[in-house]
């Protein structure tokens, strides 16, 4: 028997940064937020689907099964999944599938990473190990690199500026100096940005997004399971997949990314809605050039006009489309494995009131988009808040 | 069988040996004529897997690239180098290496030719002005 409607009943995320835990301590730190937030206990749980990408890098692969019995559920199946940036999206997809195939009634969704302790220099060489390698890594591309080669095309074709994607990351800053979870929790000027080191030029230090650990989860069920309840929740009204050349230079058009647009179409079509009727969004702004990229590709703004958007405000908290409430990849972080996930408690917590000052009132119908390496693969979601009154 | 599974697993060794001669490896699909790299193992457009092997001039004009300030784990001592893809001349297929000696963009605009001049074990598919 299938679920017709799959719900989020409960949501929950560690703080983002470096955190002195383990791979396990952090993601069970999550699950216990998610579960608590639901009103569940583990014995509800029937499945769990984790997604992570560096668990080596912490002794620990094979994830799934350590958490479930850490959770006392060993009996519990779970399963581990990678995606590259893009692990918690994809995971949450898989999820959201098996509760709407009637698999499961009630999973937990959970996406964690630690990495920061392996420092700079061996962090950035296991990232680049998500790129098509032989091609882009192995040749001295790194990540930086690759978004700073996507930033130029860009500049070149639309005649934007290090300005305009200066501007990205001056708003993220602002939402993610309100989210008490969010690793870079600073306010920082458009100056700043110019004047901070080049990483891979255009590309300048505050362009990039940091490396992070934190770990973020979700309560799947069914729209049943979640009535039952008694609590608040919302629903996913659309899913949505992608792909891309995984290499930049397979790409015809290096200033769109394919994986984005297809996955929204998708998303978009199954939930019946348009860009337009989108409350606010989380997308995957690893860069200052991909937030212009996906707000674009996602339907937003047309081709060459997200720069100007961003400038007059358009993507601010109180702009037509706010953008990254949450601080995005840039000022919340980027713990890989679990950032898609983190998107999706961000509008939980917008629905449940549980966003403070960075609440963008009356919003009922949201949007995630979060992708792999350059855009390689990618998961779209739109949500709908469902009122309990 | 096995013979053509040993072969398929060389494509990288031979896209290098043809870089190594300043030559990019592709193969034409017999079936409708389109180019790819030599690493692609069925034909993008139409899935068929028999190919006309092709060697094209190594050269071609820059499509985009970054100046890598911070160079990734095993380039440090690459100095200041450019990652780039370039447009092969005469075709639409697009190729990515490593260029040394740029410094600022002014040393590299878009369009500017570009050669494939070897491999390098290190550096990947290294690439001249």
């Amino acid at each position: 028997m299938t679920n017709s409607k799959v719900c989020v009943l409960g949501a929950g995320s560690t703080k983002y940064g470096k955190l002195d835990e383990s791979v396990i301590e952090i993601a069970l730190n999550a699950a216990k937020d998610a579960i608590d937030s639901a009103g569940i206990t583990p014995k509800d749980i029937q499945a769990g689907y984790i997604s992570n990408v560096f668990g080596v890098a912490d002794k620990q692969v094979h994830m799934a099964p350590v958490i479930m019995s850490n959770l006392g559920i060993s009996h519990v199946p779970g399963l581990t999944i990678e995606s590259a940036c893009g692990s918690g999206s994809v995971m949450f997809r898989e999820a959201f599938a098996n509760v709407a195939a009637g698999f499961y009634d009630c999973l937990l969704a959970l996406g964690v990473e630690k990495v920061t302790h392996t420092g700079t220099v061996r962090s950035t060489t296991l990232f680049s190990y998500c790129s098509d390698f032989f091609y882009e890594g192995g040749n001295g591309a790194s990540f930086p690199g690759l978004f700073a080669s996507m930033a130029r095309a860009y500049m070149n074709t639309h005649k934007a500026t290090e300005e305009d994607l200066a501007n990205v990351a001056v708003k993220n800053h602002e939402n993610g100096f309100l989210n008490p979870k969010a690793h870079m929790r600073k306010k920082i000027t458009i100056d700043e940005v110019l004047k901070s080191p080049v990483v891979a030029s255009p590309l300048k230090l505050l362009d990039c997004c940091p490396f992070s650990d934190g770990a973020s989860a979700t309560i799947l069920c069914s729209e049943e399971f979640a009535k039952n309840s008694g609590r608040p929740y919302m629903e996913v009204i659309g899913s949505g997949r992608g792909a891309s050349p995984a290499a930049v230079q397979g790409r015809e058009d290096i200033t769109t990314i394919p994986s984005t647009v297809a996955a929204a179409r998708q998303a978009y079509k199954m939930a019946g809605v348009t860009p337009k009727d989108i409350d606010f969004a989380e997308v995957h702004d690893c860069f200052t050039i991909a937030e212009i990229i996906d707000i674009e590709d996602l339907g937003f703004f047309p081709k060459g006009k997200a720069v100007h958007a961003v400038r007059d405000g358009a993507t601010r908290l109180k702009g037509e489309i706010p953008i990254n409430p949450s601080g995005g990849l840039k000022s919340k972080g980027h713990p890989i494995g679990a950032t898609g996930v983190g998107q999706v408690v961000e509008v939980f917590d917008q629905f449940t009131g549980k966003a403070g000052e960075r609440t963008i009132p009356n919003a009922e119908i949201a949007l995630t988009h979060n992708f792999g390496a350059t855009g390689a693969s990618a998961a779209v979601h739109i949500f709908r808040k469902v009122d309990r009154k | 069988m096995m013979e053509e599974l040993s072969e398929k697993e060389k494509t990288r060794e031979k896209f290098i040996e043809a870089a190594n001669r300043k030559k990019i490896l592709a193969h034409r699909c017999n079936k409708c004529g389109h180019l790819m790299l030599e690493t692609v193992l069925f034909c993008e457009k139409c899935s068929a897997s028999k190919f006309e092997h092709v060697e094209l001039e190594g050269s071609g004009t820059v499509v985009t690239y970054t100046i890598q300030a911070v160079a990734p784990e095993g380039f440090e001592d690459a100095g200041s180098y450019a990652w780039v893809v370039f447009k092969v001349d005469n075709q639409q297929l697009r190729g990515s290496g490593f260029l040394p000696g740029v410094k600022t963009p002014s040393d590299l605009p878009i369009g500017m030719k570009v050669r494939v001049a070897g491999y390098d074990p290190k550096h990947g598919l290294i690439l001249q002005k």
